[in-house]
């Protein structure tokens, strides 16, 4: 119980951090996956978003250990989604912080609902922040992502 | 031949006179207008990597065998450290070393704001080194901290003398002007909120010192951290290839570096010091608050005769004074200007360069006057701003200055404001408001880049510079591209690596572009001087007849070669071009310049404001990157909309302990948040600047919006907004003191 | 530390209770809570909606999409915190989500913690309470809670049933929780009536992902209409008369939005 494995991006992984420790530290620090950012550490930023069975969430206030079967999505899992190219093409990022963040977020998005109102979008995404403020091109990118 | 000159260098408002190198700068600047690829949309260069989480950051790096640094901060506003003893945190768990007051730069044992960094741990993990801190033991001397900024005035506590400022004659014009308006305007305490925190990665290598950091300025910090740790610079070597926003607040080492630099010499070991978030809201700098008594004095035709401020600055414990008082000795024609600026001293965080600073706020309180102005003379205000026009400042003429052609271009966003004052229902009032404004962006000298081209017929920029996250990697990839004829695909850039490249100015003061940008076209210059004396020794062709184009050598009369079937004849030997930037024009002023047009609605029962539209027309000399310029300022806008809106950082009024160290309790804009925004760059390439023409974008579009969403809020309601944040009370209350107004002076018509 | 996951309600026995975790982890992380013994109880507290009953596992974004809730609830839901955080808060947690003050959550030895100050009285307290705040001027955060109050709603622990509004007291002297909840009671699910009209009106800094200053349940039954308030005082706010006001100099602005609200919210049901 107290070295749960997980399911990412489709592969197991065994990790072994003690409880207490997030599931956005065992992403970035245990394995490596460091497109997963941290920011606030404090479930307010967005910038550490992943998907559990979908659904985006905060991995930086997810204790590992409390993932269970749930199955984990980074950016590392995403990155032939066509959101990716989106985000470039529409210039959707400026230091790129937050960008692993918002691509994780959208897609859940555009999964459940593929043409999302301006509307729909911000009310998806108001849980990750941007500093350098790109949000006009985030929603370009979100409304426009089939290209 | 190295040329030696002396020139002006400018950085954020601050002006030194520098001895220069240079070469000699002999390239025509471009025809104005679009060419292949400068001046046409180009996605970031680094694009892919960084949405693709494959940027490594300072925060993503880790070095074989480092370790972890937690700093102790003082937890009050003003203490001292009467003992210290490490004993328990030495003997917690994963703990390597420990270093107290004295015994690392910036760590001190007497603090002057909550968060100045007194001692530090380096341990296995950052959880440990965390743990271990709580186990210092310290005995404070708590002191009684001084928190408001006009008591430090009244006390003469100031940072740095008042700076004071007066041309023509300001009592003698206030006492003939036909009008005269005055008022008090505030600013809050704003927080820079980089997304990657301050942080830092030291790990020295014999006698030399390896810093990766997240900075905005790698030769400063290589400078700034030898100087004090006494090492010959050439054994100082930083690196930062992504870095996670600055917007001003990394253009030093910062205590981490230094707590870092320290540890790891200690232990033997790389450290890494890396700011939480609670750290970086208090340690790592802040755009300082502000009072500003203003006056403005005009005759009834509108032409200003008289500006007067008094500006307080609430500096901090440290810093220096942000031009406040910038916009109101250089916006408008007007003989009597006078001012003065004290940066109070007192026990809060001091304050760091944010994004325009001094000129964000002091442009907030003269461009709400002058509306004040406006409404009292009767006169629009766009045409007082067009009557009002400068044509020089300080006696120097601009190299450029295209304000009138941006206030021409406002108009037809002006003019909606009747249709928009007309969509005004219920309790929600619409009204549109506008403000100008002025600021550097010229750059300058020192800055240098190399081209490197092999037989593939590729094309390296090398250059120690930083791409802070403005897309300045992406326009230096063009202007070489260009410059090459080469398609953007063939042209890499090599960045961020002291070691690696040659030096390269800051990126602050919005200076990237118009510093870097010159010496790569020159560097670019240089290189495709060689491939075309190459090609014409080897295809027998006059080189004057040779040019590069779409990838190919191309001769007048006809002939074409690919270049790498040019380069191909190098085999592994490569063509090395190198450029450096030129001086600015001397005795002139190189500003840039806009206005923006702000469209809001107020609900007036519950004083929810929404900016539904702001349009920005700027003037920024030859624009590189349409698509990445239109970011830069939709960016601005929307850090400016937070500043006006709903970004405060609070302190306790009893202990100077700051509340809101969360981005909970800070609000930053969301997405939701954001109005429709209308860039118009005017793409006019300033012909006394350098080989390129182009300014900075980086700080002019946050200049003006929080005046035009407060015009356009005066315009919506009647209400007089001068204090920021427009929070939902500070709305209220000043419809209530308009309404009270009202009251007054239809009383007073009655009576009569 | 370790962490339990029971299957059933018989095998809970004391540790600390976690669910979604956006209030439990961060103050784990911060010291303000501390355990040995961490207890995910998702396993055991009912998830979905099921007629007026509702598992207190259900989030809040599975709530905000059901058309088949009353509007108030929905609304408050739908414009609670972040979609990363009603992703992962769950209902029954929400009701239970500590005070954003400022002073308590920095540990200032505040009334809440246990001292004998409130120091936001005194000091900064824009985002205070205008009731019953002389004791304590912390504001009760959730937007669900004023809704479902508002809504009469009914819930059961494991230990007994009760309105939602009974969970809620209002700190004393003697004692500070701001709720009823005994240890290892655990809260199980709710029972929320169909009104005949209902909304959530909510004034907030910024237009997403922001605490309520100052928000408005409205429920009208067949037998009256009933309003509460979050943001405006310790515990959700059943409001009787906004004359009762006691507003800081701070919090003044408060009422003047309460006010509009309320108005708005009764034109809304009527």
């Amino acid at each position: 119980m107290q070295v749960p494995e997980l399911t990412i991006n489709g592969q197991r992984h065994s990790v072994d951090g003690p409880v207490g420790q997030t599931l956005a530290e065992t992403l970035r620090d245990e394995l490596g996956l460091t497109g997963t950012k941290i920011a606030c550490a404090e479930g307010h930023c967005g910038a550490c978003t992943v998907l559990l069975d979908g659904v985006p969430v905060y991995s930086c206030i997810t204790l590992v250990h409390t993932v269970g079967d749930r199955e984990v999505t980074t950016i590392e899992g995403l990155r032939e989604h066509p959101l990716v190219e989106a985000f470039v093409r529409t210039d959707a990022l400026q230091c790129g912080f937050c960008t692993p963040g918002q691509i994780v977020s959208a897609s859940a998005l555009v999964e459940s609902n593929p043409h999302p109102s301006s509307e729909e979008i911000r009310h998806a995404m108001a849980g990750n922040l941007c500093r350098c403020g790109t949000y006009p091109k985030i929603e370009e990118a979100i409304s426009t992502w089939q290209g | 031949m190295a040329r030696l000159i002396r020139t002006e260098k400018e950085v954020e408002g601050r002006f030194e006179e520098v001895w220069l190198v240079v070469d000699e700068d002999a390239l025509e600047q471009w025809p104005a207008g679009p060419r292949d690829i400068v001046g046409r949309p180009a996605s970031r260069v680094t694009g892919p990597l960084r949405a693709r989480g494959e940027a490594r950051y300072t925060a993503d790096l880790r070095l074989p065998g480092m370790l972890h640094a937690a700093v102790l901060r003082s937890p009050h506003a003003y203490a001292r450290v009467k003992g210290i003893s490490f004993e328990r945190a030495l003997a917690a768990p994963g703990v390597r070393a420990a270093i107290g007051p004295g015994e690392a730069n910036m760590l001190t044992d007497e603090p002057g704001f909550q968060g100045q960094p007194v001692a530090a741990i380096a341990a296995d993990t950052f959880g440990q080194a965390r743990a271990a801190v709580e186990l210092v033991d310290v005995d404070w001397e708590i002191r009684e901290p001084l928190l408001d900024p006009e008591e430090a005035v009244r006390r003469g506590q100031l940072v740095s003398e008042p700076d004071r400022y007066e041309r023509g004659d300001v009592d003698k014009a206030l006492a003939e002007a036909d009008v005269v308006v005055e008022a008090e305007y505030r600013t809050q305490t704003v927080l820079h909120s980089s997304f990657e925190t301050h942080q830092s990665i030291c790990e020295w290598r014999g006698d030399s010192l390896d810093i990766y950091i997240s900075t905005q300025f790698i030769w400063g910090v290589r400078d700034e951290v030898a100087s004090k740790l006494e090492l010959p610079p050439d054994k100082v070597r930083v690196v930062c290839e992504f870095m996670g926003g600055g917007f001003g607040s990394k253009n030093g080492a910062g205590d981490h570096t230094y707590v870092a630099a320290e540890l790891a010499r200690r232990t033997g070991r790389p450290v890494r010091c890396m700011l939480t978030r609670r750290e970086e809201n208090l340690a790592a700098g802040n755009r300082n608050s502000t009072i500003q008594r203003l006056t403005a004095a005009a005759r009834s035709d509108g032409t200003l005769v008289a500006l007067a401020g008094e500006y307080v600055n609430a500096t901090g414990w440290d810093g220096w004074p942000a031009p406040t008082d910038g916009p109101m000795k250089m916006l408008y024609d007007c003989e009597n200007v006078r001012t003065v600026l004290s940066p109070a001293k007192i026990n809060t965080p001091p304050m760091k360069a944010f994004r325009a600073p001094g000129f964000v706020e002091g442009t907030f309180g003269l461009e709400c006057l002058l509306d004040e102005l406006a409404a009292k003379l009767k006169v629009d205000p766009l045409e007082l701003r067009k009557l009002n026009y400068a044509h020089s400042a300080d006696d120097r003429p601009f190299s450029s200055k295209n304000l009138m052609e941006c206030y021409k271009r406002a108009e037809p966003h002006w003019q909606r404001r009747d249709e928009v004052r007309a969509r005004s229902e219920g309790p929600w009032k619409r009204g549109v408001g506008l403000a100008s404004q002025i600021w550097y962006g010229g750059g300058g000298p020192p800055s240098y880049a190399w081209v490197r081209l092999g037989s593939d017929g590729r094309a390296t920029v090398v250059t120690a510079m930083q791409d802070i996250g403005t897309g300045t990697a992406t326009t230096m990839t063009q202007i070489a591209a260009e410059e090459l004829g080469l398609p953007l695909e063939r042209v890499d850039l090599v960045l961020g690596d002291s070691a690696r490249g040659p030096y390269a100015s800051i990126s602050a003061g919005s200076s990237t572009t118009p510093s870097m940008g010159p010496a790569v076209r020159s560097a670019a210059a240089d290189a495709a001087r060689q491939i075309i004396e190459i090609a014409a020794q080897r295809y027998d062709k006059e080189e004057r007849i040779l040019s590069l184009q779409g990838g190919n050598v191309v001769s007048t009369d006809g002939d074409s070669w690919p270049i790498e079937e040019v380069l191909g004849l190098l085999e592994d030997a490569q063509i090395l071009g190198k450029g450096a930037r030129g001086p600015n024009p001397t005795g002139m002023q190189v500003l840039t310049f806009g206005v923006q047009v702000a469209e809001v609605a107020v609900d007036v029962e519950t004083g929810e404001i929404r900016v539904e539209r702001v349009a920005a027309i700027h003037d920024v000399g030859r624009v590189i990157n349409p698509l990445g310029a239109s970011s830069q300022v939709e960016g601005g806008i929307i850090q400016g909309i937070g500043h006006t809106l709903s970004e405060d950082r609070l302190l306790d009024p009893a202990t100077g302990i700051t509340l809101n160290q969360t981005l909970d309790a800070y609000r930053l804009p969301t997405i939701a948040d954001v109005p429709e925004i209308v860039t118009e760059l005017l793409d006019i390439p300033d012909e006394h600047l350098t080989n390129l023409g182009s300014k900075g974008l980086g700080e002019p579009p946050i200049v003006p919006t929080a005046a035009a969403i407060a015009n356009a809020i005066r315009d919506a309601t009647g209400a007089d907004v001068r204090s920021l944040p427009i929070s939902r009370e500070e709305m209220l209350r000043a419809l209530r003191e308009a309404e009270a107004k009202r009251k007054e002076k239809h009383g007073a018509a009655a009576t009569v | 530390m370790e962490l339990l996951r029971p299957s059933e309600l018989a095998q809970l026995d004391g540790g600390l209770f976690i669910h979604g975790g956006t209030e439990v982890v961060p103050l784990l992380r911060d010291g303000i809570l501390a355990t040995e013994t961490l207890v995910d109880v998702r396993e055991i507290v009912p998830r979905g909606i099921d007629g007026t009953r509702i598992g207190a596992g259900t989030t809040l974004a599975e709530l905000e999409v059901d058309p088949q809730l009353p509007e108030a609830l929905r609304e408050a839901c739908r414009l609670a915190a972040s979609p990363q955080l009603r992703n992962m808060g769950s209902v029954g947690g929400n009701l239970l989500q500590a005070t954003r003050c400022w002073y308590w959550r920095l540990k200032f030895p505040c009334r809440l913690h246990g001292g004998d100050t409130c120091h936001a009285r005194e000091g900064e307290h824009r985002e205070h309470a205008i009731f019953a705040n002389d004791f304590c001027a912390s504001a009760h955060p959730s937007d669900v809670a004023a809704a479902l109050v508002a809504l009469r709603a009914t819930m059961r622990t494991s230990q007994r049933e009760l309105p939602v509004e009974e969970l809620f007291r209002l700190p004393t002297e003697e004692d500070r929780d701001v709720t009823t909840l005994e240890p290892g009671e655990l809260i199980l699910e709710l029972d929320v009536p169909r009104p005949e009209a209902s909304t959530y009106l909510k004034a907030m800094d910024r237009q997403r992902w922001s605490f309520p200053l100052v928000g408005v349940a409205a429920a009208r039954s067949a037998e009256e209409t009933r309003l509460v308030l979050s943001g405006v005082a310790p515990i959700p706010w059943v409001l009787e008369s906004l004359e009762d006001a006691t507003p800081l100099p701070g919090t003044a602005y408060k009422v003047q939005i309460a006010e509009a609200l309320i108005r708005r919210a009764r034109e809304a049901v009527a």
